[in-house]
């Protein structure tokens, strides 16, 4: 359990594949997100990824077992990178071994929705005017009520889709 | 008076232009909800950002409703955006 899920240093994918082990996997879906030079019309030049490292460490982590259960698959794990980034470096990564290959799509992309969307990580990009923003995302709150306006449903998530 | 001690983060901490801050509270501050009421009158900046945080106390999301925590530490987390 106590694999690293957040990473300060540059991630590597192959180790995380674990394609020695697992001989009852036949399927395998891997996605890894890049930093990409544009967003909404800007031109990225880098950016940074900041967390809340206790909880965000603690969510990922429930992602990996919720994601195990839910798909009944065996294998699921996620690394998150922080720290400064290059375009094309490596954002997230998320490997899935299963026996199939259904489930393992599947849950390989309901585990990176659900960092996206829950892990306290925060994406500062900077653009080759000069100027910087934080990407506006998803509230985590879990005490809005209902007469509030709702904390998140699907706006545009284009970040690596 | 409890000093309450603000973490923050992302667009919190450039708001601010600090990454914490402490906030003195009287014997009318029970909830986290009171607390972020407080806050907002001693940082106007930060005011109209705090309703789409979530209140973290360690590594446990805490509910505007829950008491102020014993330590007094409340980290504010905006709107996440990570992958």
């Amino acid at each position: 359990m106590d694999r690293p899920v957040l990473s300060h240093d540059p991630v590597t994918v192959e180790p995380l594949l674990e394609l020695d082990a697992h001989p009852e996997c036949g399927g395998l879906a891997l996605f890894v997100g890049t930093v990409r030079d544009h967003h909404e019309g800007k031109s990225v030049r880098h950016l940074k990824y900041t967390a809340h490292e206790p909880l965000a460490a603690k969510v990922i982590r429930e992602v990996e077992a919720s994601t195990r259960e839910t798909f009944g698959v065996p294998y699921v794990r996620i690394v998150h990178r922080l720290g400064d980034l290059a375009i094309g470096d490596i954002a997230i990564v998320c490997v899935v071994r299963s026996a199939h290959r259904a489930e393992a799509f599947d849950a390989c992309r309901h585990a990176v929705d659900a960092v996206k969307h829950g892990a306290p990580i925060w994406k500062e990009e900077f653009y080759t005017d000069g100027s910087s923003a934080f990407v506006e995302g998803c509230c985590i709150r879990d005490d809005l009520d209902d007469s509030a306006p709702r904390p998140h449903r699907h706006h545009s998530h284009t970040s690596h889709g | 008076m409890t000093s309450l001690h603000f973490e923050l983060f992302a667009n919190l901490e450039r708001l601010a232009g600090t990454n914490a801050c402490v906030v003195e509270a009287g014997p009318d501050v029970h909830s986290v909800a009171d607390a972020l009421a407080l806050l907002a009158r001693e940082r106007p900046v930060l005011a109209g950002s705090l309703e789409r945080c979530a209140c973290v106390s360690g590594d446990t999301i805490i509910r505007r409703a829950d008491p102020v925590p014993a330590d007094g530490r409340i980290a504010l987390l905006p709107p996440v955006a990570g992958g």
